[in-house]
Parts: structure tokens; sequence; C-alpha cells
């Protein structure tokens, strides 16, 4: 390419720079090509030669770590290392780190995981989801709609916290103040029991009631609960009457813790109901006093004190009666007889079978059935007798043939040769008879004919084949005790 | 060589022209692209791309000379074991090859390879002197 300089015996002066395109080492994009030289010429070419062989990382970093290869890494570079979490050991990582590609980075930012669960608490801590927790600047202005759960705000969603609280726990700490009263009867709501007392429940509570009312209440007071509890027949639901009791004990007793953890309970807001309020109002209007004779509902029947209705009275006057019947009944309940179950067991003469599952009743001892077999096989089991011998030596196995062989115990092959042979002339019989249509089948037949006994016999040349290799070593013995013993003459192989 | 000899003295009346213009200051080169690649296709369309850039950008350029392709043969038993009628795969591997020249300055010569390259062309650069 150059002029010729040198002589013939050396070098021609190579004035050239080779540069091949590489790509870019640590560069994401593999179209980031950059020329390295690949020759050693001097030849220097300035628009080629700017980027250094053997750090193709030109960035001001590069720059600036190659003037401190030896000694401390720049404070930038230091910082930056440790930001990624390198260590500062005095080497330059950031010489290892690899550009990520544009269409790889949004491939690959991060999408929550649906269906990741939080890994497991240990045992001793319990985590709350505080996601809906207000915190508002000042109790104030507690603004339903403005404030933000602030506690949320800037966090991602957890899912599946594993409760701190067992929420079956809960709802049974919220309901049992409001059932106290009737909390077992409300467990027990599909109970056949309950309900059956439930209808003759209005006498019962009454007499609960009526107990009560002896002991502690006035007799007003009591038809008063009597009254009301008429007209809610449901024992259960006895809210008025609830409230009621629960005025009157404030009234005889006072205690002020009882009533904390009764009525605090049962209800948010602690309020007689109006119709309690009213009722009482009644009450207060009608018979004002409270006497202290003591009064029961046969007073009234007898007519010595007012009532405040006939209906009362009747009602009251029932009460004792319905009370006593009702207590008759279930005090005398009479004891169940017990019926004797009669379980009759089957008897071996009714019993019949529904089908015959022995096929018969003999028994192997007497009876010995055949077995059944593959027919032409066993015919020849016992030796051919010829007529005329003498001794019939039945248990002497006779070898005939060339090899020596058991002839009798061989598997048949000609049994149907034979039955061929005896039915060919029969078939040309009818062919005889039968013209045009039975002489082509006959043709055919004989051609089918034919064709099997071909077959019948190279099976037979195999068969022979197959069993001479077999014996092979057999009639070898054999030759040789043949050649020592008998005749010279005898050839078995 | 005497090709050379020619070339250097075309580059030479060139780049006088060039300097009478005063359009380029530059000193220019004879630069000598050689692209390989298996891929033909791609091949050619690297070259054309090329040829098409310096074109434009009013080099002289001699336009893609064809090197005849080499291929590499290699011819191997089918089987694993030595058994077995003895039957040989044949594979080979071609190589083609294109040889472009240019005369302009090795940074026009950068421009135009950084932008035109499709992958499995390899690219090698030879610059001398005009």
């Amino acid at each position: 390419m150059a002029g010729r300089g040198a002589g013939g015996g050396g070098r021609k002066t190579r004035n050239f720079a080779t540069f091949r395109l590489f790509p870019r080492a640590g560069a994401a994009d593999p179209n980031d090509r950059v020329f390295v030289r690949v020759d050693n010429n001097d030849y220097n070419v300035p628009g080629f030669a700017d980027e250094d062989p053997f750090d193709s990382n030109f960035t001001a970093d590069a720059a600036d770590l190659h003037s401190f290869a030896s000694g401390p890494l720049p404070e930038h570079v230091r910082r930056e290392i440790l930001e990624l979490g390198l260590p500062d050991d005095g080497y330059n990582y950031l010489s290892h780190l690899r550009e990520l590609r544009p269409a790889a980075s949004a491939a690959s930012s991060f999408v929550p995981n649906s269906t990741a669960r939080p890994e497991p608490l240990p045992l001793d801590v319990k985590a709350y989801d505080a996601s809906r927790v207000r915190v508002a600047p000042s109790a104030d202005d507690l603004d339903e709609g403005k404030t933000m759960c602030k506690v949320a705000a800037k966090t991602a969603p957890l899912r599946r916290v594993q409760r701190a609280l067992d929420p079956d726990v809960a709802r049974l700490l919220d309901e049992s103040d409001f059932s106290h009263g009737g909390s077992e009867d409300e467990g027990l709501e599909e109970d056949f029991v309950i309900m059956a007392n439930q209808a003759e429940g209005d006498d019962e509570v009454e007499e609960e009631e009526e107990e009560l009312g002896n002991g502690i209440f006035s007799d007003v007071e009591e038809e008063k609960e009597e009254e009301e509890f008429e007209d809610e027949p449901k024992p259960r639901v006895r809210r008025l009457l609830d409230e009621q009791f629960d005025l009157l004990a404030l009234e005889e007793y006072g205690d002020s813790d009882d009533d904390d953890d009764d009525r605090g309970g049962r209800d948010g807001d602690y309020e007689l109901p109006s119709e309690a309020i009213e009722e009482l109002k009644l009450f207060c209007d009608q018979n004002g006093c409270v006497d202290e004779d003591y009064r029961t509902p046969a007073d009234f029947v007898r007519g010595r004190l007012e009532s405040t209705t006939a209906d009362e009275v009747d009602e009251s006057a029932n009460v004792i009666q319905k009370c006593a019947e009702y207590a008759e009944r279930y005090l005398n309940e009479p004891a169940e007889e017990k019926e004797t179950v009669l379980v009759s067991e089957s008897s071996d003469e009714s019993e019949v079978w529904d089908c015959e599952t022995i096929v018969s009743t003999y028994s192997n001892l007497d009876n010995h059935p055949g077995k059944i077999e593959t027919p032409g096989n066993r015919r020849k089991r016992l030796p051919r007798v010829f007529p005329g011998e003498t001794a019939t030596t039945n248990d002497l196995i006779k070898l005939h043939g060339k090899e020596k062989l058991p002839v009798d115990y061989l598997p048949q092959r000609k049994r149907n040769g034979e039955k061929e042979k005896k039915v060919k002339p029969a078939e040309a019989f009818n062919a005889e008879k039968v013209k045009k249509e039975v002489h082509k089948e006959t043709k055919e037949e004989k051609k089918a004919r034919k064709a099997a006994v071909k077959e019948e016999k190279r099976e037979a040349r195999k068969a022979k084949k197959e069993l001479k290799g077999l014996y092979k070593s057999e009639t070898q013995k054999a030759q040789k005790v043949a050649a020592v013993t008998g005749p010279s003459s005898i050839r078995l192989m | 060589m005497a090709a050379a000899a020619l070339y250097g003295a075309g580059g030479a009346m060139k780049g006088g022209k060039l300097g009478m213009e005063g359009a380029v200051d530059m000193q220019l080169n004879r630069i000598r692209i050689t692209l390989s690649s298996k891929n033909v296709k791609n091949l050619e369309k690297v070259c054309a791309d090329l040829v098409k850039g310096a074109k434009a950008k009013e080099l002289r350029v001699k336009g893609p000379v064809r090197i005849p392709t080499k291929v590499l043969h290699i011819t191997t038993r089918k089987s694993p074991c030595g058994e077995g009628t003895n039957t040989w795969d044949r594979f080979e591997f071609r190589i083609h090859k294109r040889v472009i020249d240019l005369i302009s300055s090795p940074e026009v010569v950068k421009q135009i390879t950084s932008i035109t390259i499709e992958p499995g062309v390899e690219v090698e650069v030879t610059i001398a002197d005009v």
C-alpha cells in the first residue's frame, strides 16, 4: 500500500493502521461499538487512535481514574461505590458496572407481587393493620372527607395482615354485653326443649316473676310486669321489661357498680325507651304509691283492692291456675315404658337360597370330572400296539426315525392332511353335481387347499429344522455312541 | 505495489483539488473497509449502506469488491460409535467478504461505520496514507 521504501531483504515499511469494530465492553446496546486497533505498526491515525485500546470505558470517571491508578480513588467515585453498597477498599468497582438496556429497565421494573404473603411473624409479635388509622392535626377539625388516613398515605397496601384480634373473639366480646339475660336461650335457639317450653313459657316466666315479686317488689309492680309480659309473648325480646327491671333495681338497691355492668353493657346509650317511661308514668298516675301491704293477685280477684282494668284481674287470676296446671303436668311425668324390641334371629329352615350357586352336590372324592382339552392331542398318548406283538410294552417309549425321536409323543401334524385327503373326493363329487358356481368355488377351494397344504409342509420343514437344531447335541452324542457301538453304516447326523 | 502507487497518485490529485476548493482541510487517508460475515444478506445490506453513505458525503468510493467466499467443510461420521454403514455428514461454513475502499478523513469514516451495522457482520478498517 505504501511506497516501497525498504530494501529487498527487509520488510516494507508498514504505514497503515488497522482497526476493528468491536462491541463496547459492558455496554447494553450491541450496536454500541468502538474501533480497536489490531496491529502493531508505528503508524498513527489521529482520528481513530483517540481511544485507549486497553480501556474502552470512555467516561469522565475513567479519565480521572487513569490518573489515579495507584493512589486513592477520587471522592465522588468512592461515594458512588458506597452508595451502591460495594465495599470501599480502594478498588474501582464502577468499571464493572453494566448499563441497563432502556427496554430492559422498563420490562424489569418491579411489580408488586399480588400473591405474596408477608413473612410469618414471630410468636411474640402481633401486627395491626394501621392503614385505616386517621391521623388528624387536631381533634376538632376531623373532617370526614378531607383528612385521609395519614398513616397509610405513602405506604404500599399490605395484604393479608394476620389480625391480632381474632374476629370471632372480638364479635363475641361485643355481643356478650347485649345478651346477658337470655344468653343461654339464645344460644340454644334450635333446641326443641326451649321451643317446647316456650309454648308454656308465658306461665313459667310469670311464675318466676311472681316469685320475684313476692320477695322484692310490690304487687302492683308485679302486676305491671306481668301485664307487660302478656303483651310480648316471647320471653326473649323483653326490652321494656328489662328496662323496668333495671330501673327498679336501681331504685331498690341503687348500686352504681351494678348499673354500669348491666346497663352500660347492654345498650350503648343508657336511656330508657320511651315506652318504659310512659308506662312508669301511667303507673305513677294510676296507683301512685306503693303500699306497705303485701298484695297478691287473689286479693284483686276478691275485689279488696282496686285494679287498673278488669282484664288484668282476670289474667292474674288465671295465672295461678295456669301455673298450677303447668306444674302438675310437668311434675308427674309418666315414666315411659320401655318397649321391648324383639329381634328374631333367622332360623336355618327359613333360609331359602335365591339362586343355586353350587354346580353339583357330588364330591370330588367319588367324582372325577374330566378336564376339557384341545382336541386331537390326547389320543396318541398310548403307544401304538401293533397286532402280533406279544409283549405289549406300554411303558416303553419307542424311538423311531433317523433322529430316534419318540414319534408317538410328538405334536401331531399329519392330522389335517389326512382330513383333507378324505374330504377331497367328497368335494369332487359335489363339484360334479353342481356346475359353474360350484366349479369356481372348488377351484378357489382347491387353491386354498393346496396353499394350506403347502403352508403346512413349510411349517413342517421349519419345525423339523428347529427340532434338528435343538437336538443337534444329542445327535452328536448318539453318533459318537453309535460310532463305537453300532454298525458302521449308521449315520445320525 | 503498483496499485498502491496509482492510488497514491490519484489520491494526491484529489487531495489537491479539494484543497483548492477549500472544502476540506483535514488530511485524507486511504481507507479500506473489510466486511466479512456468514450471512450474505446482512453483508450485502451493510455494503450498500456504506457505499450509499460514502457517496452522500461525496467521497471517492471503490464499490464493494467481492472476495471469493471461503467455504470451510466439516465432514464427520454420522454415527457416534463405529458401527453401521459408514455415513458421513457434510457441513459447511461460508464466509463472505467484501472490501470497500474510500478516500476520506478518518472521522468521516467513523461516522459512517457507526451508523450502519447489522449483527453478525465484522468490520475491519485499515487506514493508510494517501
